[in-house]
């Protein structure tokens, strides 16, 4: 498929190659952020299926408007904020997907476990803690904290001002906090 | 308390770890994009010039926004007569039951004649001519419109296209002149 | 199911070439005649007939073609355009279904042009319910017409969809784009009026379209 001559090309370069008509070098942008920004993806919607979901359509909708991307250097950041875009739309849809009848049975029971009392190791606690985060501020914590990204790259990408940003971000702090002591006081008890 | 900020760094720590995403999702990808071929999707002009590469990040500059913006407050400055509030296209005048009455403005101090060229008038140039109001340039018409979206320009002095400030441009300007879009609503 | 439209512009180019050949078109419309040349007016008004053919909306097409024909545009600028547009319309009607109206199959094109998928517009149609998507489509299209990145326009249009009237649409679209005259970027501009606007509403929201999982 051609990733060995993709290795070493700038993001600006690919891009080129793709907008001249040799698609298949889209493969090597897919391939290179892949799990970077897989694990926002994960990490906001909760579960590796509505991940997997949401990176697909941001690559595809990545390719389709590619001609719009102003600034080739920062295919990355620009990419980013389309994926963002879409795990709030996926986001929305599944909270309220509990509401409704469901086929797959062990994607209910990954989905919507909430007690900490259920899970004992570390890692799932912390994720059940970041779940139980409303979705925009959960959101804002991943980016700062987790993406590490400035305030105002967050502002460029999610529109809001730096101030509700913070105080968004200093909610999510507080809460996990009182999530993850609440978690630990029940598995001790 | 140091107990609690650890608590929450070894989160953070936890939540950087990366995630493995399978690499199914490549093909996947590439699947998708290979089954819904787009020729001559991108503008010609982007296969063409590739020298955006080379040059430095491109301003996006909204000429006309700003300019919008003064104008309509001059209007309301100048004249405060009711028919003058700037009416953006999409706020219409008056509802009625056969549709809505739109009234479109556009300053042109310097032109002897003004016209609105427009989908609801077969761009015809003679259909709807504009009034002159006042002795500052500003040209107005009224137009009764039907539910739908409408793509329009002013045509000043038979020869210069203008697109209408105060409403969103067209997407693209597919025959080389500016253009606008005013959308009504079904009631 | 989605149709490419790049595919469709070249059906509706086809379908030309195929009703030159069987015979005098039944898309006439005395409107084209004298404005466009006629071996233009001829291939033009295969379009409409495809289109009839397909029970698309053909008044938006005739309008395209005078339009350029006013502004002085080249001939097969002309039918290029034509035939895009053709395709739009196609995609719109099939995204948002045989019952959509004209208005908003016409708005349905304009956000397809500007970069939303048809899959948007079939997920905005189910989250309406029996409201009409008419100013929904459009003030997706003009805000990605004033700056804002389509992607953006598409999510702020659903996260409103529920809960939203057209008058409100269009008094959004209208702040966003005053406070992008005032110099604000336009995502900021967005943002700080959805995060104003938006409400969640308590309802469960309608399946959206799977893509196809891994085995």
């Amino acid at each position: 498929m051609g990733i060995h001559d993709v290795k070493g090309t700038s993001d600006a370069a690919l891009v080129a190659r793709v907008l001249a008509g040799e698609t298949d070098a889209y493969a090597g942008l897919v391939a290179r952020y892949r799990d970077r920004l897989g694990r926002y993806a994960v990490r906001m919607l909760g579960n590796e299926a509505d991940a997997e979901d949401a990176l697909q359509e941001a690559f595809v909708r990545g390719y389709r408007s590619l001609a719009r991307c102003t600034d080739p250097d920062k295919f990355g950041a620009w990419l980013f904020a389309i994926l963002i875009n879409r795990c709030r739309t996926i986001g929305k849809q599944r909270a309220r997907r509990q509401q409704l009848v469901v086929q797959d049975e062990a994607a209910v029971a990954k989905a919507s476990v909430k007690h900490p009392e259920e899970r004992s190791a570390l890692r799932e606690t912390i994720e059940w803690a970041v779940e139980q985060l409303s979705p925009t501020i959960r959101e804002a914590f991943l980016l700062k904290h987790v993406e590490e990204l400035s305030y105002d790259e967050m502002t460029t990408i999610t529109g809001a001002k730096t101030s509700a940003l913070k105080m968004r971000v200093a909610r999510a702090r507080q809460e996990l906090q009182r999530l993850l002591e609440e978690a630990e006081r029940a598995g001790r008890e | 308390m140091p107990e609690e900020s650890d608590r929450l760094e070894q989160a953070i720590r936890v939540l950087k770890e990366p995630a493995q995403i399978d690499s199914g999702l490549d093909r996947r990808v590439m699947a998708e994009i290979e089954s819904v071929p787009l020729p001559g999707a991108w503008p010609h002009r982007f296969w063409m010039t590739l020298d955006w590469l080379k040059r430095g990040r491109p301003v996006r500059v909204s000429p006309l926004g700003g300019l919008a913006f003064t104008v309509g407050i001059a209007i309301l400055v100048l004249f405060g007569r009711e028919w003058m509030t700037p009416q953006e296209p999409g706020a219409p005048l008056a509802t009625t039951a056969q549709g809505s009455v739109v009234q479109f403005v556009i300053v042109a101090p310097a032109a002897s004649g003004v016209s609105l060229v427009g989908d609801f008038n077969d761009w015809s140039s003679a259909a709807t001519p504009m009034r002159r109001v006042g002795g500052n340039g500003v040209w107005e018409v009224t137009v009764p419109l039907d539910a739908g979206r409408y793509r329009y320009a002013f045509l000043v002095d038979g020869s210069t296209w203008l697109r209408d400030p105060s409403a969103p441009p067209t997407l693209d300007d597919e025959f080389g002149r500016p253009g606008s879009v005013v959308t009504i609503g079904e009631l | 199911m989605r149709t490419p439209t790049g595919q469709l512009a070249l059906t509706f180019a086809l379908a030309t070439s195929l009703s030159a050949v069987a015979g005098p078109a039944l898309g006439q419309d005395p409107r084209l005649e004298g404005r466009v040349p006629e071996p233009t007016r001829v291939e033009i008004e295969a379009v409409l007939d495809s289109a009839l053919a397909l029970e698309l909306p053909t008044e938006p097409l005739v309008d395209r073609a005078l339009e350029g024909a006013s502004k002085g545009a080249a001939p097969d600028l002309i039918l290029t355009a034509v035939r895009r547009l053709a395709a739009e319309l196609l995609a719109a009607r099939d995204a948002m279904g045989p019952k959509s109206s004209v208005p908003e199959i016409v708005a349905g094109a304009s956000a397809l042009r500007a970069g939303a998928e048809p899959e948007d517009l079939a997920y905005l149609r189910a989250l309406r319910g029996n409201q009409t998507l008419t100013v929904a489509t459009a003030v997706l299209a003009d805000l990605v017409a004033v700056g804002v990145p389509v992607d953006t326009a598409v999510s702020a249009v659903i996260a409103l969809a529920e809960a939203t009237e057209d008058v409100e649409y269009l008094a959004f679209r209208r702040n966003v784009e005053r406070d992008i005259a005032l110099g604000a970027s336009p995502v900021t501009a967005l943002g700080v009026r959805l995060d104003a606007a938006a409400e969640f509403a308590d309802r469960p929201l309608p399946q959206r379209p799977q893509r196809p999982r891994k085995p």
